[in-house]
């Protein structure tokens, strides 16, 4: 029992509750950790707006992805993991070297068909298929997730927080089901997430207060997988000094809808939601709102040899469901329409050059600015409604 | 394309088949692993990580070889109906978010029979369907 007293006070809760565990302790044989990580460059040029850097005056090479994670079976019922990340991602991203989660994972109920657990600590948030891996490349659909779904700009509310979920899984006949539901308390404080709430950097604190989520997904035994995923998550703000803004409130909710059906080689999937989002109390200068977004995008994806992949997406994002062309925006605030959508057809191509090694390159072609980062593109009237940008990315895995 | 993809994938499957030492891949596990075959369903749930104890409770430990090998190909897809990048997909979205360990890699086949022979609970793949001393040999059903 070495290994439950490095787990401090939990070792008394644990080591009583794995008595009544079916797992037997002495039985776990084979290595009790892993380590494995990745470091990927990215290139980025646009045309007319920037992104992850100045890409539209030259080359931005400041898209740098870099982890680091770690798993160990502390004990047959007990699973401690955790994630070191680099990232850099223009001005949307400066915050270099960051604990990106680190969890234990305490399964209290298992069998051969069926888990139950609790994992706790700083938690990779479930959303939709790609959010708990969305920094690992390979796990990527393409150098960029479709950004209505996996808002680049709002990341660090969706990445990991601290809290605990409960989770199971349990494989039938038909098929594989899996949950998990949770509490969180999620992180509201960054300058973009700020940009995409309360329009622009503020000199006061958004302070999460708490989250709720859960996610279903469903298996088939048809390669389909069918998820829903489920957020709430509320925040309120602390104005500083010489703020304009009063002690507000805002709150998230979402329910995502997955769907991917596998044929061969071939990979359909699609991802919708009408995210809600509230902010009251602001005063005068931020009014009450009650928004629906509409966010989701269909994508295939083509293994046309075994190490070569093609994908092909079209990802959509309207900020305001009632307001689609942004033309009720435009006439009550001056500012342009077309940071109220986006629309982005993207063009990808997968090379997996060696087990170790990927390779990618990505074009895009986008109307609309809803998702342009702010922080790369600080002056709002500058921005430009249609843009195209490519990628190409280097990925070394280890 | 599509065609020189599946000519690929054939070509490495004729090479298994006619390669005079392969019978076809067979299922391996440390001889302490109770029973004498597999579901297919059971295999594919243990490839993919979904079923990590054996009916016993026994832990699983689960070794694969590289994800280019010509035996891992061929059990890839022969066995499991899978495609090698779909499984490291799968053990990608399940390792680094931290809920599952990603299967044991092993170089080549003398050290995958090794490591199962030495690792309680063990599972692993041969190209060749034969007896070997230490292990035991899992009929599919």
């Amino acid at each position: 029992m070495t290994a439950s007293r490095r787990l401090g006070w939990n070792s008394l809760l644990l080591g009583s509750l794995l008595a009544v565990s079916p797992v037997r302790a002495d039985e776990l044989a084979g290595p009790r950790y892993q380590i494995q990580g990745f470091a990927a460059q990215g290139l980025i040029g646009s045309t007319n707006n920037r992104f992850f850097g100045d890409s539209r005056n030259g080359v931005s090479t400041e898209f740098t992805e870099a982890g680091l994670h770690g798993t160990w079976q502390a004990l047959d019922a007990v699973r401690l993991s955790g994630q070191i990340l680099y990232r850099r991602a223009g001005e949307s991203d400066r915050d270099g070297l960051r604990v990106d989660y680190a969890q234990a994972d305490w399964q209290f109920y298992q069998t051969d068909v069926s888990q139950l657990g609790l994992k706790f600590g700083k938690v990779k948030l479930p959303y939709g298929l790609y959010n708990e891996t969305r920094d690992v490349p390979f796990t990527r659909s393409g150098i960029l997730l479709p950004q209505s779904v996996y808002v680049d700009n709002s990341r660090d509310l969706l990445l990991a927080a601290p809290g605990a979920f409960l989770h199971g899984a349990s494989v039938q006949e038909y098929g594989a089901f899996d949950f998990l539901l949770g509490w969180v308390r999620p992180n509201f404080d960054s300058p973009s997430v700020d940009y995409s709430f309360l329009g622009n950097t503020r000199p006061g604190k958004l302070e999460g207060k708490g989250a709720l989520g859960a996610r279903l997904r469903w298996d088939l035994p048809t390669d389909t997988t069918l998820m829903l995923t489920y957020a709430n998550a509320r925040a309120e703000y602390a104005p500083g000094s010489s703020d304009t803004l009063a002690a507000g409130k805002v709150q998230f909710r979402n329910i995502l809808f997955t769907a991917q059906q596998r044929l061969d080689t071939v990979t359909l999937t699609a991802e919708y939601g009408e995210p809600r989002f509230d902010t009251a109390g602001f005063g005068p200068f931020l009014p009450n709102s009650h928004r629906v977004i509409q966010a989701g995008y269909l994508q295939g994806e083509w293994r046309f040899l075994p190490a070569w992949e093609l994908m092909l997406r079209h990802d959509v994002f309207y900020r305001d469901k009632h307001d689609k062309d942004g033309r009720l925006f435009a006439a009550a605030t001056g500012l342009p329409a077309h940071s109220m959508f986006a629309r982005d057809t993207t063009l990808g191509l997968r090379w997996d050059t060696t087990p170790n090694l990927m390779l990618r390159a990505e074009f895009h072609h986008v109307d609309g600015t809803g998702w342009l980062p702010g922080p790369d593109n600080p002056v709002f009237l500058s921005r430009e409604q249609r843009w195209n940008m490519w990628l190409l990315q280097a990925a070394y895995r280890f | 394309m599509a065609q020189a993809y599946f000519f690929f994938w054939r070509l490495v499957l004729l090479t298994c088949l006619l390669s005079p030492l392969t019978a076809s891949a067979g299922i391996i596990v440390n001889p302490d692993v109770e029973g004498h075959s597999i579901s297919i369903t059971s295999l594919r749930n243990i490839y993919t990580l979904r079923q990590t104890l054996w009916p016993n409770h026994q832990p699983i430990v689960v070794f694969v070889l590289p994800d280019d090998h010509p035996a891992h190909v061929a059990f890839a897809k022969e066995k499991l109906g899978l495609y090698p990048y779909r499984l490291r997909q799968t053990w990608d979205r399940m390792s680094f978010s931290g809920m599952a360990s990603a299967p044991i890699q092993v170089k080549d086949e003398n050290e995958m029979r090794a490591r199962v022979r030495a690792t309680p609970g063990a599972i692993g793949y041969t190209s060749k369907d034969m007896v070997y001393d230490g292990i035991k040999t899992l009929r599919l059903e």
